[in-house]
């Protein structure tokens, strides 16, 4: 029996509109045979009800602002549904990476390859 | 002996296929014929004056911003101190980019957010703030507004701070750049006017400043940002000038102001400086090239003070690395080695912490010593056109506006400029270039030192991010009650009626925007008035 495609949901946390990281690592997700639902701009109740709907199995966040923000997605995210994995990528400096990791957040950062971002979707799926 | 295998092939990253030398029968017979003139001649591919750096240098420009507006305020005067000949006052991308006050809802959400990228600027008072004891009699100044809805408010707010200050408007220069390519291309917002009404607002602004404010240049087309989200120089040429024959087409078409006077205003522009340094000077050189064959062919104009191209530039941001920062100091001083020799006028280096964070105060003055070394130091200044003459330079400079204009001709065969944003065709084209860029990093084929190669790094120095202030939003909310409570309310009223009445027209939308400041209407209450009037764009990517 073949494995469902896993569905990932990507979505910005921010109000800015710079999009070539996030649709690059979609577009790389989708070439692994991952299947990526976009939100864009998405407000934290909007990435929780997406994430729910959607039923996804990944949670992948474009933070190109002040990580607090992000935080309080992350929470929710996690406060409903504690299984589902989360990564970030964007524009987050160290420090506010390691928040993220504590908070058990995989985060890459720029200069990231892909491969490694689709390997950590693999991992983080359960498909590998 | 072994027999040596053929040198591998090499390529310009506009595709331009590199030979390993040149003779000068490679210079295309065409070009050959009109190279040969002195700086300040058409076609002017050798720069804007004979005496070039010497007769000016360029202008030290930084983006700058973040926080309070007497946060951003206290970084321009550290910047102006230590050097810089312009400056650039950043708007707070959430607000500015989407017209919005910080009581939106889409804003308190992300409160954190605010101020992060330059100051929360939604009345005239808080510009009143940003602008505090700025040289704005003297110095190019960049009122902020680089975001087409946003521009009409930046540019409104800034001049009546002028006014009340006591200048004289038909004195003062700076833009406020009112970019199509970072709007609808690069940065696409959750809201934005339909690209038809940014043309309108574009056209006001221009036909505005024809009669105001003739020193300003009133729109700034920026192939920077069409450049960083992923277009090749040579398309970075090409889209750039498909945006200015819609802006001049337009200006045409209304027939309010002389065609000439616009396009002196359209020919302020600013393009990327990225990491292929020889191409990118090439590049400089055929963008005045083609702006003169440009004026010349299809609007009949042949005037130097006009055809002579004025292009400011910004080192790739994207070229900035996160893996070990200090090396950005040496890629902003070769980028900007690469603007310097294709003769720009204007130039910003980036931080080295751009893939980090906005700049922190260090950064920000290495940006601005690394461009006084190469001004002081280096005698470059000394040569105009040091690269003219060479056959390498001369012929990738040919082929360089050849293949741009192939990309105009593509773009005008996708409807125009305005048809291709809107039907994300230079999306795509954006989108698959970046993609490309990827893959050769990922495979090795283009090494990126520190992050697909010689990865330690144990620099002692430690960078890591500067986050501005964290009082932004609670300040804003306050002043913008300030300004509700405490301004003439029937004068507000009646100038945002004025407003909407003229948006639903087809008068001048500048004057009313200038009675708006006048009143103390806020930035929020002007964006209402556009979303309801134009509605909003139909975004064609999903970001």
């Amino acid at each position: 029996m073949s494995q469902a495609q896993k569905r990932i949901l990507m979505a910005k946390t921010g109000l800015d509109g710079h999009w070539r990281g996030p649709t690059i690592v979609a577009r790389a997700l989708r070439d692994a045979g991952f299947e990526v639902i976009m939100i864009g701009m998405a407000s934290t109740d909007d990435i929780l009800s997406a994430a729910v709907d959607e039923d996804v199995d990944l949670v992948g966040l474009n933070i190109g602002g002040h990580i607090d923000v992000a935080k309080r997605a992350i929470a929710l995210v996690q406060s409903t549904r504690p299984d589902l994995p989360i990564f970030a990528g964007g524009t987050i400096p160290p420090h506010a990476a390691k928040d993220l990791e504590a908070l058990g957040v995989e985060v890459y950062p720029p200069g990231s390859q892909l491969s490694d971002i689709v390997d950590a979707a693999e991992r983080l799926t359960g498909r590998k | 002996m072994a027999e040596k295998s053929p040198p591998k092939a090499a390529f310009a990253a506009s595709g331009i296929e590199l030979k390993s030398f040149y003779t000068e029968s490679d210079i295309p017979t065409e070009h050959r014929a009109r190279m040969n003139v002195a700086p300040g001649d058409a076609p002017y591919q050798r720069g804007f004056h004979p005496a070039g750096y010497r007769s000016k240098p360029w202008r030290i420009f930084q983006l700058s911003g973040f926080g309070k507006p007497e946060d951003e305020n206290e970084r321009i005067k550290f910047l102006l101190k230590n050097g810089e000949t312009g400056f650039i006052m950043e708007h707070d991308r959430n607000t500015a980019d989407h017209c919005y006050n910080v009581d939106h809802p889409d804003v308190v959400a992300r409160r954190e957010d605010v101020g992060l990228t330059g100051a929360v600027m939604q009345s005239v008072r808080d510009t009143a703030i940003c602008m505090d004891g700025l040289p704005i009699d003297t110095s190019f100044g960049h009122a902020g507004g680089a975001v087409v809805q946003h521009a009409p408010f930046a540019l409104a707010a800034y001049w009546t701070v002028a006014k009340q200050r006591g200048f004289d408007l038909a004195k003062i220069s700076g833009t406020g750049q009112s970019d199509f390519n970072l709007t609808y291309l690069g940065c696409v917002t959750k809201e934005q006017i339909p690209t038809q009404a940014g043309l309108r607002f574009n056209a006001d602004i221009i036909e505005f400043c024809d009669q105001y404010l003739p020193r300003w240049v009133p729109v700034s087309i920026a192939g920077y940002n069409a450049a960083d989200t992923g277009l090749t120089p040579d398309q970075e040429l090409g889209v750039l000038f498909a945006n200015a024959v819609e802006y001049l087409d337009e200006i045409k078409r209304r027939g309010n102001v002389d065609l000439r006077g616009a396009a002196k205003a359209c020919g302020g522009v600013s393009f990327r400086a990225s990491i292929q340094i020889i191409e990118e000077a090439c590049k400089m050189r055929a963008a005045r090239l083609m702006w003169s064959d440009l004026l010349r062919q299809r609007y009949d104009i042949t005037d130097p003070k006009i055809a002579n191209l004025r292009i400011h530039c910004v080192t790739a941001g994207s070229k900035m690395t996160y893996q070990q920062p200090l090396n950005n100091i040496v890629r902003g001083t070769l980028m900007a080695l690469g603007a310097v020799f294709g003769g720009v006028q204007s130039l910003g280096v980036s931080g080295y912490d751009e893939a980090l964070s906005i700049p922190s105060e260090h950064a920000h003055q290495m940006s601005v010593r690394i461009q006084q070394i190469i001004q002081e130091e280096t005698g470059i200044s000394h040569v105009t056109d040091p690269l003219g003459g060479s056959y390498y330079i001369e012929t990738l400079t040919a082929q360089l506006a050849e293949k741009a204009w192939q990309f105009f001709e593509e773009i005008q065969a996708q409807g125009g400029y305005l048809a291709a944003l809107d039907s994300g065709w230079l999306h795509s084209k954006a989108s698959d270039n970046q993609y490309k860029e990827f893959m050769d990093t990922e495979s090795g084929e283009q090494k990126i030192i520190g992050v697909n190669c010689f990865q330690d790094d144990e620099s002692p120095f430690h960078v890591d991010g500067f986050m501005g202030t964290d009082d932004a939003f609670d300040v804003a909310t306050s002043r913008l009650q300030d300004v509700l409570r405490t301004r003439h309310e029937a004068a507000a009223a009646t100038a945002l009626k004025k407003l909407e009445a003229d948006c639903k027209g087809e008068t001048n939308i500048m004057p009313a925007m200038m009675q708006a400041m006048d009143a103390e209407v806020t930035l929020g209450e002007i964006g209402n008035v556009f979303r309801q009037v134009f509605g909003n764009w139909n975004t064609p990517i999903q970001t």
